[in-house]
Order: structure tokens, then sequence, then C-alpha cells
């Protein structure tokens, strides 16, 4: 199928399989269409139908809210019929060809593991390895669950085989239920991307804060991994700061300890707990890390008054979360939004 | 040739509608309003000064009232896109103006002023001096196209720029059977056929059509020329503007 899609600067053209998802169609090849969650939530990826029909895979997807205007729907639920044109009210630009590529993928669920109460870590095995950045998340559809649904990516490797993600237990959520259902071992996924852009590479060159609520660690665990590899924090500092309810509630510590460790001088980790006081064998148990009480965008605040030079913040975690991390960042530390990265697609 | 370029273009029947009292707009604050009739606007109180916009961020149906405001600049938390208070223009990674509407100040309240024209909520010459709006104003000619017609041809003589005030213009390039969309304009102050006022570019090098019942400002290229050349701190940010507006277009992969 022949999708055409005329946006506010130019038009582009490109093909189309059957039944897939016309923002995936345009991003696989290279139209760098406008979208956030990628998985019918947000209402970025809105368009217009001009002319041909469309298949809509999800009618109760969330993000419909967002339609107003006759003929509107959200790219990332819908594919095309046949040959279709649609208008896009903003604009578009080809994606960087230095950008990994994003492709339509399979894999296979190859463990389930527990990291606390309410979340697991999942390791899936692609059929095929793909590249990522570190920060960025793929969509995933689980075997009869509707629509699909976002998460970052914990590790880094290029090429990756494995990739892993971890899952908040939540009641009612499609993906979530079926995971804890016990019979995702061995299923099989798939998958769309790399997504997302707030990425990370090394080649930035400038101090790194990163502020994360919760399962929002899940990519900072990538840049870290990423950075620490390529040896980052023997030139450049890294603030890092992961907020939780308890100490019940932590996980991936031995793992951010170890980052903290091998580089003593440049790299601060700071769990913030925000219903408890710090039990005094937390510092113990893990002298690389620090420990504090409160909201983790209040910890990070105390934490990094005049620390504010050349900085890149990533932001990630529960929507209220990121937006008082945002009001921080912006009106305390004076930030430009440039330097400012998240990706709200939970 | 008109003056009415920067006559209101809603008149209010005598009775200026009320858009809130003065003190309902926190000290370097924001409020959203609405209005009789339906408008939305979120008003900003800039250090006792009060500016009004459109209530919408331009980019996503979010609310600016929710942004944060640091008493100049005006951020949607969403996506932090950026706005001098003072213009309305973009600043940072925003892509678009808000729209502004003039209040004035009587007492305690505040009323609504007027609706700012397309050439003062215009990407080129927003918050350019008096003087050279008026003079700006004074060149151009409003003109309607009704849905489907031609407002220039590939080829045409490049003589005039247009500003659009209401209305969907799309443009297209190629000849005959090879024909491409090329891009289209929906809001309120863009400005399209600027080859009219580069040098050494006399012919359109697309077409234009409207896609909708649509109404522009049509301003002769040379005589604007003139104009900003008169007032070289205005012209500067106008031509500023323009190459921006013109890499916008251009932008490559990467290049945003």
């Amino acid at each position: 199928m022949r999708i055409q899609v005329n946006a506010r600067n130019r038009a582009f053209q490109f093909e189309a399989a059957t039944g897939e998802k016309i923002l995936y169609a345009g991003l696989r090849a290279q139209a760098g269409l406008p979208y956030e969650c990628a998985t019918g939530t947000c209402g970025t990826c809105k368009a217009k139908l001009i002319s041909g029909s469309l298949d809509d895979g999800w009618t109760q997807a969330p993000g419909k809210k967002y339609l107003k205007a006759e003929g509107e729907f959200l790219m990332c639920q819908c594919a095309a019929l046949g040959d279709v044109a649609i208008e896009v009210a903003s604009f578009v630009y080809p994606i960087d060809p230095g950008l990994c590529r994003m492709a339509a993928l399979e894999g296979t669920v190859q463990s389930v593991r527990a990291l606390t109460h309410d979340i697991s870590a999942i390791e899936v095995v692609l059929d095929t390895p793909c590249e990522f950045d570190a920060g960025q998340f793929m969509a995933i559809r689980a075997p009869g669950v509707q629509g699909m649904r976002g998460y970052s990516m914990v590790n880094f490797d290029r090429p990756a085989r494995a990739l892993e993600f971890i899952v908040k237990k939540k009641n009612g959520g499609g993906f979530s239920d079926w995971l804890f259902s016990g019979k995702a071992p061995g299923a099989r996924l798939e998958l769309f991307g790399p997504l997302g852009k707030a990425t990370f590479h090394p080649d930035l060159a400038r101090n790194i804060l990163c502020i994360a609520g919760g399962t929002g660690i899940a990519g900072m665990v990538s840049i870290l991994s990423r950075a620490c590899r390529a040896r980052y924090f023997d030139p450049h500092q890294g603030h890092v700061f992961f907020g939780v309810r308890t100490m019940k509630d932590t996980f991936y510590l031995e793992e951010l300890a170890s980052f903290a460790s091998e580089f003593p001088a440049n790299l601060s980790i700071t769990i913030a707990l925000s219903d408890e006081d710090v039990p005094a064998s937390a510092a113990q148990r893990f002298p690389s890390l620090a420990f504090a009480r409160g909201m983790v965008h209040d910890v990070a605040k105390h934490a990094m008054a005049g620390k504010y030079q050349n900085v890149r913040a990533y932001l990630a975690g529960p929507p209220p979360a990121v937006d008082a991390a945002i009001r921080v960042l912006l009106l305390e530390a004076k930030l430009t939004t440039d330097n400012i990265r998240y990706d709200k697609f939970s | 040739m008109t003056n009415s370029a920067r006559e209101p273009l809603t008149s209010f029947g005598g009775t200026r509608p009320l858009v809130c009292k003065v003190a309902e707009v926190p000290e370097n604050g924001l409020k959203e309003c609405a209005i009789e009739g339906g408008l939305k606007l979120v008003v900003a109180n800039a250090g006792g000064e009060f500016f009004g916009y459109q209530a919408m961020c331009p980019h996503q149906d979010v609310a600016l009232c929710e942004g944060l405001f640091d008493g100049s600049t005006l951020t949607c938390h969403m996506h932090l896109w950026q706005w001098d208070i003072r213009t309305g223009a973009p600043l940072g990674i925003a892509e678009s103006p808000l729209q502004r509407y003039p209040l004035a100040r009587e007492g305690d309240a505040l009323y609504l002023g007027g609706e700012a024209t397309a050439l003062d909520v215009g990407e080129l010459f927003n918050g350019l001096g008096e003087g050279t709006l008026e003079a700006l104003a004074k060149l151009a000619r409003r003109e309607e196209f009704a849905e489907g017609s031609v407002l220039y041809k590939l080829g045409d003589p490049a003589e005039d720029f247009f500003v659009l005030e209401s209305g969907r213009v799309e443009f297209q390039i190629g000849r005959d059977e090879r024909v491409n969309p090329a891009g289209f304009m929906l809001k309120k102050g863009e400005v399209f056929g600027w080859a009219a006022l580069l040098e050494n570019h006399p012919q359109r090098i697309a077409s234009a059509r409207a896609l909708e019942k649509s109404a522009v400002l049509r301003i002769n290229g040379k005589q604007a020329l003139k104009v900003l050349e008169s007032d070289p701190e205005s012209g500067y940010v106008a031509m500023r503007r323009l190459a921006g507006l013109i890499a916008r277009f251009l932008a490559a992969a990467g290049a945003k």
C-alpha cells in the first residue's frame, strides 16, 4: 500500500505492509513522523485522512480523546486498507540516517524475575539482533493483549540480541496482567523500535543529571551502562537520583552501587525515599550510594544547588514526578529546554 | 490599496468584553479566562503588565495556564515550547508563535482590546517598530480566496508575498502530472511567497492554492524591503526571522 503524508513543510511517500500501522511504516521509511508513546495513549501522532480508508486496530485507545475533527485518527493504531493520503499538521523531516533504524521485531520471553513485590524484570531474546541508543524504548505486544505498550531497555549492547525491560504490576493494565499471570516465559512477542528521543551518546561532552521515579530508572541504567563502558565519568560528572517510596520498593541497587564504585570521584547516585526515613542498614549495605528522605525532585534540587553548569538532564517516571523535576530544572536551575530530555510514553 | 490591515478585525459593538479582574492574576503568574462568546485566553501578569494569549498551546491541546512562567518566558509543561511573554514570539524549540489578544486595563479589571491582526502576530513582523508596522500595513491589501482557488502558479512573477489571516493554503511543486504537495500554511500570521523578499528570485517555485476559504494580506516585496531598509533595526530582525523560516522549510535530516 502506498502512503502519502502531507506535512506542513513537505510531503513523504512510503510503502506500508498489510496491517502495518501507518506510524511504524513511516518511521521504518525514515520519515520523522510525530509520536511520543507510539502506543495509543498520548495523541501526538494524530493525523487527518484525506483519501482512502483505514483499519483502526484499537478503537478504545485512550489517545483517541485528542481526536476532534472529522477524519482524524492515530497513526500508531491505524493501518491502511489500500493507498491512502493523509495530512499531518506539523513540520516533518527525514530521520537522521545516523540514528538507529527502526524496525518491526519479534522475540521470545527468556525469563521473568521479580525485582520487588510489584516490579519484575523481563528478558526478551530477539530473533534478529537490533541496535538502539541508551535511553530508548520499544513498543511491545503480548499475545492476546489489545494494543502495544512502551518499555525502556535497561541494558545496553550494540548490537543487542537480548533486551531487558522492567514492568510494574498494575491491575487492569493489559500487558502487566499478562506478565504477572505467569504465562510469559517462552511466549512470543512483537516489538517495534527503537523509539524515543531522550537518548545519551558519549560524544555529548556534558555533565549528566538523571532524575527517575520508580520504573523510570530503566532507561537511566541503560545510559549508565553505556557511559561507564565509555569511561564517560573520567572527564565528566554524573548525578543520578532514583526515587521510590520505601526501601522495599528499591531494586537494581547492586548494579547502581557497582557503577558508583567504579567512578567514586565523578559519579554520585542517590536513592530518595519518599515515605520512610532512611534505615541505617541502607548505607552499610551500599556504601557507594547515597540515601535521602524526600520526593526525588526535592532531593535532587537540594543536592544539585550550584552544580548546574554544562548539565544535560534526563527525566523519567510517573508524569507528576517528571513535571515536578521540569519545574525545578527550568525555573530554578535555569537549564535551557534542549538540555532537558524525557519521553512521555507511560 | 487599503490601510485596514491593522484595524481590529472584530468589533464588540461598543462594549468591550470583560476578561477578568486584575487581582485574579497572581504576580508573575497565569490565569485562564473564559470570555463571553466562548473565547478562552491565558492572561499573564509580568511584573504588573498584563498580556493575553490563546489559552491552548499551538502544538497540542495543552492548557497554557498549567505551564511555567517566570515573569518573562512562558513554557508549556508538556513539550517545553517557550514564548516571549511580551510578543508571543517562539523561543527555543517552539515552532510557532502564540496568538496575542491586546488587553485594556480599566480600574481593577482587564478588557479585551480587540484582536491582533495577522501582521501583528506574524512570524516575520511581530514586535517590530510601531512606525514600520504601520508602513507595512499601508502596503497590505486584504484578499479572500474561495476553496480551491489559485493564489499563484509555478513560474508566475514573484512580486508579492502573503501573510495568512485565516484559512489554509497548500503548495505544490512540479509540473503537469508530476506534481507533489510541498507543505501547507494554516496559522494566522504565517508568511508565504517569500521569494518576493529575496534578490534574484523573480519567479514562483511552487504553486499556491486555497484548501478552504482563506483570507490573506498581499504585500509587495520590493516596497516592503524599502520600509525595512528605512528602519534597519526592524529590518535586521525581519531578515533574521526570514532566514530561520527558510531554514525550517529546507531543513535536512538531523538539522532541525
